[in-house]
């Protein structure tokens, strides 16, 4: 350096560098905080439960399972869409009414109604489970998905959920 | 830890020669918080690089959507609102920070020889930022983005000869609609970038083969000088400190609102630009008849040409700003008209008298007794009942209004509209709003 003015050293020095270092950390911490927040948003955004109708209970015959299905509006970020969502009721002898999930605990296919061994099995991976929705054959982990039903005034109410494939228990998404 | 992380990465990479180069540059005169105005815009540039990334995840650039997302981003994404006001008021902040960056080099003559070629990318880098000034004002798809546009494109459509060419090319057709907006976004995040980017990197390239000018004064640049690094990087970030408080409070605490969706038919809308176009906006109502398409274009072109040359039209070498009387002297005059005609503007349109109270209160019964379930209000409600937005050209009876609300069949036979329970007050304020709701 030449004459007159210079490289600060000593405390001065290492007084400019951190607080340097301070700053930088506080700028960088301060946008950090709201914008990854801001990005992790969706990741925690539930799902709205709602009960939607699938009509009359009493229509429905026992022991025998009805694919049914209800529209619904479902938030898609800023969109909301309309969708239809396809469900199997089952009306038990008691007069109870079991709504499985229309999709296969083992891998997320859709399984089918055979009418002639009575029996749902699922074309995929050859996953079979009864009326009861036990696994009576193949790879399914778990029995088949229920969906959380009621009946009022008549109307079987159903809530759409739904579940991670492949466990061997029933854990919501 | 993190030296040892550092001495690790340095026997590898080498980065002691680099750390030299780029940290330890001489300021003549010192280090100065005269030469922080570049640091201060640059870092404003990487805050609206930034967050401007962070929108662009939930943004949609389509007629249809845009509104929607921008609103979903105010109100619904946790922290929305801070990032949309970060960019908002960064905006403007890079803005006055390039204008006081630029008033310091013309000051200190900063721009005359050797640094004509710096100055020059400058200009460029300022036409760069007032072009994502424009390109982003249209994107949020509001009354204000799609009016204050509308008019931006018009004047260019004054340039001679090729000016309709011109317009078609910014709005993509005929139209101000979809392909506008897809093309102003691509201008706003990937073209513009792309072209400021470079213009940065060749105006630091310039700064770093000249070096930096240093004080006007003789005797203190003879002083000696100091490196780049500790202290006038203590005082850069010192500046980004304030610079981003600022900003940040401003995020906070002032919302940026957005005007009602962009409507094209609704021709009562009158929209106002940002403040850095506002002295121009002023200066457009002084251009009587067919000197106004003239000012529109030649008043730019001029401007920018004049800038540009700047370095060349000033020729005397001296830098002391008591041998540049001349030059110093038009610079203020131009601030001054500028700032004159800045605070012209402003005092007009912050003259519009304040909401009456009484009207404020009217407003919100509006909303308490759901008048909008039926009636429209300036694109809000439904067109159930008639259409309020104008209705006091129609009607513009005080009595028939307060007849009307205690007993709505007794005016307008036939009507469907329930008399609603209103003392006598809150006939008084609801009437004065509706009375507020005229064309002017």
């Amino acid at each position: 350096m030449e004459d007159g003015l210079s490289t600060p050293v000593g405390t001065r020095r290492s007084f400019f560098v951190k607080t340097t270092v301070f700053i930088s950390s506080l700028i960088g911490i301060s946008l950090a905080v709201p914008l990854i927040g801001y990005i992790i948003t969706p990741a925690f955004q539930r799902r709205k439960k709602e009960w939607m109708s699938l009509g009359k209970a009493d229509a429905l015959p026992v022991g025998e399972p009805k694919a049914m299905d209800y529209t619904m509006t479902e938030k898609d970020g800023w969109q909301e869409t309309q969708t239809t969502k396809g469900v199997w009721a089952v009306k038990q002898s008691n007069g109870e009414v079991t709504v499985f999930s229309p999709i296969c605990p083992h891998l997320g296919c859709g399984y089918r109604w055979d009418q002639q061994d009575r029996l749902f099995k699922c074309p995929c991976h050859g996953s079979i489970y009864d009326l009861e929705g036990t696994v009576k054959a193949g790879p399914a982990p778990r029995p088949l998905d229920t969906l959380p039903s009621k009946i009022e005034n008549g109307e079987l109410l159903v809530q759409y959920e739904e579940f991670k494939s492949g466990l061997a228990k029933k854990v919501e998404l | 830890m993190a030296s040892r992380l550092y001495q690790w990465i340095d026997q590898r990479l080498k980065l002691k020669p680099l750390e030299q180069t780029l940290l330890n540059e001489p300021i003549p005169g010192g280090a100065s918080w005269n030469y922080i105005f570049g640091s201060a815009t640059l870092f404003l540039f990487g805050l609206q690089a930034l967050t401007g990334m962070f929108l662009m995840v939930y943004y949609v650039p389509a007629t249809d959507h845009a509104y929607d997302t921008v609103q979903y981003i105010q109100h619904e994404v946790w922290g929305g609102w801070f990032v949309r006001g970060l960019h908002h008021w960064g905006a403007s902040a890079v803005m006055m920070a390039i204008g006081l960056h630029m008033l310091q080099v013309f000051f200190d003559g900063a721009y005359k020889r050797p640094r004509e070629l710096m100055w020059f990318v400058g200009i460029i880098l300022l036409a760069i930022m007032l072009g994502f000034g424009f390109t982003g004002y249209l994107l949020p798809w509001d009354q204000n983005a799609y009016w204050a546009t509308q008019v931006g494109i018009n004047m260019v459509g004054s340039v001679p000869l090729i000016g309709d060419f011109l317009v078609k090319i910014l709005r993509g057709g005929e139209t101000l609609g979809a392909l506008t907006i897809s093309r102003f976004f691509a201008i706003h995040v990937a073209f513009l970038p792309a072209a400021i980017m470079f213009g940065i990197m060749l105006h630091l390239f310039i700064l770093r083969r000249v070096g930096p000018a240093g004080p006007h004064d003789e005797a203190k640049a003879k002083a000696g000088s100091e490196t780049f690094y500790p202290r006038q990087v203590f005082m850069d970030a010192v500046v980004m400190l304030v610079v981003f408080g600022i900003v940040s409070l401003l995020a906070f605490s002032v919302e940026f609102p957005l005007a009602d969706r962009a409507d094209p038919s609704d021709h009562s809308f009158i929209p106002v630009p940002e403040w850095y176009f506002l002295f121009f906006y002023q200066l457009l109502k002084y251009a009587p008849g067919a000197w106004g398409p003239l000012a529109t274009w030649l008043l730019p072109t001029l401007f920018f040409t004049g800038l540009l040359l700047l370095p060349f039209l000033d020729r005397n070498p001296e830098r002391q700003p008591s041998s540049r009387r001349v030059v110093l002297g038009a610079g203020l005059g131009f601030l001054i008209i500028v700032f004159g005609l800045l605070s012209i503007s402003l005092r007009d349109l912050y003259a519009v008298p304040k909401r009456d109270p009484s009207v404020v209160r009217g407003i919100a019964l509006v909303e308490q007794f759901h008048c909008k379930t039926c009636h429209r209000i300036h694109g809000e409600g439904v067109n159930v009942a008639p259409d309020l937005s104008f209705v006091a050209d129609r009607r513009p009876d005080r009595d028939w209004h307060l007849q009307h609300f205690k007993d709505p069949q007794s005016v307008s036979p036939g009507s469907f509209m329930p008399k609603f329970p209103l003392n006598d007050k809150q006939l008084n304020d609801l009437t004065n709003y509706i009375l507020t709701l005229k064309s002017e």
